[in-house]
């Protein structure tokens, strides 16, 4: 039953990983009032695909087949999350309840799938106010380190003989918090420009790209400027990890690197190329992936020491 | 091949895969915002007087993009948030000068040139809103026949739509003028326009 809960940990924490993904391109391609109802799509469980299916109190201008469709699998997908963490939790309330770490964060985790969902609503009867969109969005980085922490203590209930030979010293417990603490404040600074780039093009809708850019305040150097201490922080952990064979842990201080290199790239190439959009939803989605995998280095380790 | 590199292969063919399919999406909202605002009709000629007393005939709208509405400076609620909207669109593409405004009045018995003046100095902040007056039967005939849409029982049965004209005369698209989701569609809808002008 532990390899049961770890396989359901695991497929939800793909599915929300997944999610992000198409919350981030409902986000750059503009999709996000392709149903201007909530939790329906004009009124219909199944999106219309014909302008005749529109129900009358809804002003039929606004329907564009393909955004109420990018929308809609947005919450698809979303409900597919919610089921599969629903899984998971019984699976925990009925097999493993005596670990309480687990039994918590499965129902931390099914109150933030439902709360984001709920959330969803607001975002839309918003008229997508860009501080709402972002809150969406923090939610489901904060879903995602309680399932990626899951997973790792599944695994840990399922394979009780060690995986990896490195010990949590103070000083990689204390870089790798240092790490995580840094990289939450460098997405809400990221955010943050996101939120005001939002703002302002709302206002000024005849702004060019590099226009909007330039009219942020300077606190934008802040991002990249962190993002560069990022960089020499996870240096700093490979140079730690230099003795230990390439286990799982040495695999994710590596990875960790490397996607920290991918983002300042992803980042950069945004700045000087105008903010394509793909490389928005690239650079979004990288900074979730780093997140988790920090939570699940720092907990294999901690493992390691007990 | 050892199980690392195998995954390491793995996950750059689905980020890859990822990446195509955010292309395409991309892509086909992109384009599904431009075909979104096809040509419903072509304007017919009118002539109206401004508030300042000048002609306004069909041929302003050329070559410029409209924001066409109906309303009367009497009307308490919808024609409000409808002057409201415009007057927060005007400003907003205030630094252009492709896009321009036009109130046409559904009660000429009342509004006349001095009060459409007192209207618009409340509204407009630039020299690009008209607001005009004419006959009653020619503006029924322009709401019923030139744009589609219903004017019975005036002043107060006038349509509270919005009504997106583009720089050759052409109708592209309609909007609930007292709907935030529709006005916040209708300014990307502008900014699509001006692009391809």
């Amino acid at each position: 039953m532990n390899k049961l809960f770890f396989q359901s940990a695991v497929v939800s924490t793909v599915l929300s990983y997944l999610l992000i993904f198409v919350g981030g391109l409902v986000r750059v391609s503009g999709s996000g009032l392709g149903c201007p109802d909530w939790p329906k799509c004009f009124g219909r469980w199944i999106p219309p695909t014909n302008i005749s299916q529109i129900p009358e109190y809804i002003d039929p201008s606004s329907f564009n087949i393909v955004l109420a469709w990018i929308e809609y699998g947005n919450r698809l997908l979303g409900v597919i999350v919610g089921l599969s963490i629903v899984v998971m939790t019984m699976i925990a309330i009925i097999y493993i309840r005596k670990n309480k770490k687990i039994l918590f964060n499965s129902l931390l985790a099914l109150f933030l799938v439902g709360a984001n969902g709920g959330l969803g609503a607001i975002v839309v009867s918003s008229v997508l106010n860009p501080f709402i969109v972002s809150l969406h969005m923090i939610l489901a980085l904060f879903l995602v380190s309680v399932l990626s922490y899951l997973c790792i203590e599944g695994y840990k209930i399922e394979n009780n003989d060690s995986f990896s030979n490195v010990f949590l010293s103070k000083k990689i417990s204390f870089s790798l918090i240092t790490l995580w603490i840094v990289i939450v404040i460098e997405i809400l600074l990221g955010t943050g420009i996101r939120t005001n780039l939002e703002l302002i093009a709302v206002d000024n809708p005849l702004f060019s790209k590099g226009e909007l850019l330039s009219s942020l305040n300077n606190y934008k150097y802040l991002h990249t400027v962190l993002g560069f201490s990022l960089l020499f922080l996870s240096l700093y952990l490979c140079f730690l990890f230099r003795r230990d064979n390439l286990g799982l842990s040495k695999q994710l201080v590596y990875f960790i690197l490397v996607m920290i290199i991918i983002q300042i790239f992803l980042g950069e190439l945004m700045i000087f190329f105008e903010l394509p959009q793909l490389t928005r939803l690239f650079h979004t989605w990288g900074s979730s992936w780093l997140v988790g995998i920090i939570i699940i280095l720092y907990n294999s380790l901690q493992y390691e020491q007990a | 091949m050892s199980k690392l590199s195998k995954r390491i292969i793995l996950l750059f063919f689905v980020i890859i895969s990822l990446g195509f399919v955010g292309l395409f999406v991309i892509d086909k909202a992109t384009n599904s915002r431009i075909n979104n605002i096809g040509v419903i009709g072509k304007v017919p000629n009118f002539s109206l007087t401004n508030f300042d007393g000048e002609e306004v005939t069909s041929s302003i709208l050329n070559n410029k993009i409209t924001i066409v509405n109906f309303m009367f400076t009497q009307c308490e609620d919808a024609c409000l948030i409808m002057s409201e909207n415009l007057s927060l669109l005007q400003e907003r593409f205030a630094q252009s000068n492709d896009i321009q405004f036009l109130s046409i009045t559904t009660d000429p018995d009342f509004d006349s040139l001095e009060i459409l003046n007192d209207y618009q100095r409340k509204y407009s902040k630039k020299n690009n809103w008209f607001f005009a007056r004419g006959n009653i039967i020619d503006i029924i005939n322009l709401s019923e026949k030139g744009f589609f849409l219903s004017a019975k029982l005036l002043p107060a049965g006038h349509s509270t739509r919005l009504i997106l004209v583009d720089q050759n005369n052409q109708i592209r698209k309609y909007y609930e003028g007292t709907v935030d989701v529709n006005i916040f569609e209708m300014q990307s809808d502008i900014v699509t326009l001006i692009n391809q002008m």
